[in-house]
């Protein structure tokens, strides 16, 4: 037991230190916070300037995340594709593999760093673009608090969210090896899925653009959750499903394949 | 990402940020966005994935031959340390697990209709250099990458001190290795590629400034990957491979692309290791090369083992012939062929004859009166002597043009 800790432990320090010791992965985060951050603002702006009369009602949670869910999470799914795909592309694979021939091993390493890197960054950004979009809002439409019924969880859940995309890039990267394919891969679970759904005929549209990954995080941060849908504890298992099958698949696809 | 992509990058978006928030604090809260504004933010949101694509993918930088990249840079520490070789630590080594250190047995790999190694055995003995040689495509990396647990064989085994490599434990103490020394994150610093090595296999900071120094990189260890020569690249593979003090090493034409300097640099190094009780497989698919390294020798080609040899043996094992010149050469030859030796012409125009000594040609022609103008002993060299063995296995045979003397 203490040799599998250890070997948990090797391994782990060993993708921390290469995730942490490149400056596009630092830089990539930075400006995704920073642009997130901005984008958070002006939405916020033109949003506490909306005429009542608006069609849809305004739901000042989800008005929180609208900036977050591209701007966060395109560059983020992106550096977890990069965690495969940079190695593949240099060879430092087969180094990897040779420093720690268990390719479950490296897999399970290689997502729970990138993972807990994309939720701590994923929870900040997420208190961060609820506390600015609120201040700004709150002349006009009141503005919610932290301790609001639904707003913890939702906060929650979208730093979950974007942990889940981050995973789903890892994988996608483990499956198809080459950047441009897993960037296309990724970005087809995270966004392209529910884009196609919602052109779908009437009842179908939400009958399967539920269980996408868009449709269950607007589920889970929405003040009112739409009936059709699904309720925002099953939309949580949908986000969590979607890449714990994808890892899975990678899992199996490494291990069948020579490096 | 290279700081040239980077900044142009940075500055964009914080340009677009920024343009953003004073147009909010002049103009006051806009009514709504105007179309503009909306169409911006979606220009902007659409091509993140492929700059995140552009700025990040592409690790290495197409169209580049390694040949450029090699010249000595003015940093290079690369003055060979031959002084600074290996401070042996060895006072805390494991004595090795037993006689052999690698052993392959009826090892097959195939991919698809292709076999690249077919049923080859052979075990490496600790305390001496062994050269693993055949032509290009016989299948050298192949077996090392079996070796190493980075493809599954199609049939046999390939055991590292009676153990499968991915059931070794904390592999690197056991086995270091050098694959492809390109292969490595050009944004990563030296030290940082080493350091996560290093913690890979649970070993502390201290061994990361040992094999630096052992390997002459200590003055480059902050700089990026991207930046070194292929010869320090050649330096790093190696200190990542002597990074847990492995009493088995295994190296893939390390001195592929090296100058001079860097292959007496890795000579001295392997001679070195080999002296301290370690096993080194050294593979290369030029003889020159080995005839400088090598103690026993192990040749393939195509998948098949062809030699496994004593270094020395296989030289005075390899083809000798007498050069004779001589006015009447065809009656020599008739007389050689008489006691059971072969006679045929030589390239230059005199006579080769195989079978008898320079000693007793001399004697023959004396006793029959033919005058002899030349007699000259001679020895395939190690580099002739693996041709021979391996003319028929090469992948690709170049054909001597028309007309044109092959020697």
């Amino acid at each position: 037991m203490t040799a599998r800790l250890a070997r948990a432990r090797d391994a782990l320090a060993f993708e921390w230190t290469k995730l942490q010791s490149v400056r596009s992965n630092r830089w990539t985060l930075v400006a995704a916070v920073i642009v997130t951050l901005g984008i958070t603002v002006v939405i916020a702006e033109s949003l506490a300037s909306a005429p009542a009369n608006r069609p849809a009602p305004f739901d000042p949670l989800t008005a929180s995340f609208l900036g977050y869910a591209e701007y966060t999470v395109l560059p983020v799914t992106v550096l977890g594709v990069l965690v495969f795909t940079s190695e593949y592309a240099s060879g430092l694979i087969r180094t990897t593999f040779t420093a720690v021939p268990r390719r479950g091993s490296v897999l399970a390493a290689k997502a729970v760093v990138t993972g807990a890197a994309a939720l701590v960054v994923g929870e900040v950004l997420a208190v961060t673009c609820f506390l600015l979009t609120q201040a700004i809002v709150a002349g006009r439409h009141g503005g919610l608090s932290l301790s609001h019924p639904g707003v913890p969880g939702a906060i929650a859940a979208v730093g979950l969210a974007l942990a889940a995309c981050a995973l789903v890039g890892v994988a996608a990267g483990a499956i198809a090896r080459h950047t441009a394919g897993a960037i296309a891969a990724a970005l087809a679970v995270v966004y392209l899925l529910a884009l196609l759904c919602m052109f779908l005929p009437d009842p179908w549209n939400t009958r399967l653009g539920r269980f996408t990954m868009p449709f269950a995080a607007y589920q889970v941060v929405s003040l009112h959750p739409r009936a059709g849908l699904l309720s925002p504890a099953i939309s949580v298992v949908v986000l969590v499903a979607w890449p714990a099958i994808a890892l899975l698949a990678a899992a199996a696809e490494l291990r069948r394949r020579d490096a | 990402m290279s700081s040239a992509v980077a900044i142009p990058l940075l500055v964009v978006v914080v340009g677009f940020v920024a343009g953003c928030l004073t147009a909010v604090v002049r103009d006051g809260p806009p009514r709504y966005l105007p179309k503009w504004a909306w169409a911006l933010v979606i220009c902007a949101a659409v091509p993140w994935g492929g700059v995140a694509y552009l700025a990040f993918g592409r690790t290495r930088r197409p169209g580049i031959p390694l040949e450029t990249l090699a010249p000595v840079q003015p940093h290079d520490p690369g003055g060979p340390p031959a002084v600074t070789l290996a401070p042996p630590p060895l006072a805390h080594r494991r004595p090795s697990a037993g006689p052999v250190a690698i052993e392959v047995s009826g090892l097959t790999k195939r991919y698809g209709a292709v076999i690249a190694v077919d049923g080859l055995s052979f075990a490496v003995q600790p305390g001496k250099v062994t050269g693993f040689l055949g032509p290009n495509g016989a299948g050298k990396t192949t077996t090392m990458r079996v070796i190493l647990g980075l493809d599954s064989p199609t049939g046999g085994t390939a055991l590292i001190a009676g153990k499968r490599y991915r059931d070794i434990i904390r592999p690197l103490h056991e086995i270091g290795s050098l694959l492809d020394a390109t292969a490595v994150h050009r944004g990563r610093t030296a030290w940082f590629h080493l350091l996560a090595l290093a913690r890979s296999n649970g070993i502390g900071q201290q061994r990361v400034h040992e094999v630096l120094r052992m390997t002459g990189l200590e003055p480059a260890a902050g700089r990026r990957v991207g930046e070194f020569s292929l010869g320090m690249k050649q330096r790093l593979g190696i200190a990542a491979a002597l990074i847990a003090d492995p009493a088995v090493l295994l190296l893939d034409e390390p001195v592929n692309g090296l100058d001079l300097e860097g292959v007496r640099w890795i000579r001295q190094l392997l001679t070195h290791l080999a002296a301290e009780g370690r096993t080194v497989l050294v593979s290369s698919h030029l003889m020159s090369e080995m005839a400088m390294i090598a103690d026993h020798l192990i040749i393939i080609g195509r998948g098949r083992l062809l030699a496994d040899t004593p270094a020395a043996e296989f030289v005075s094992r390899a083809r000798r012939d007498v050069l004779v010149k001589s006015p009447r050469a065809a009656e020599l030859a008739a007389l050689a062929t008489a006691r059971g030796a072969t006679a045929g012409p030589d390239d230059s125009g005199g006579l080769a004859i195989t079978g008898m000594d320079a000693p007793g040609i001399g004697e023959l022609a004396a006793a029959h009166g033919i005058a002899v103008h030349e007699l000259v002993p001679r020895h395939a060299s190690l580099e002739d002597a693996y041709l021979d063995l391996t003319s028929g296995s090469a992948d690709y045979h170049f054909e001597p043009a028309e007309g044109v003397a092959v020697r």
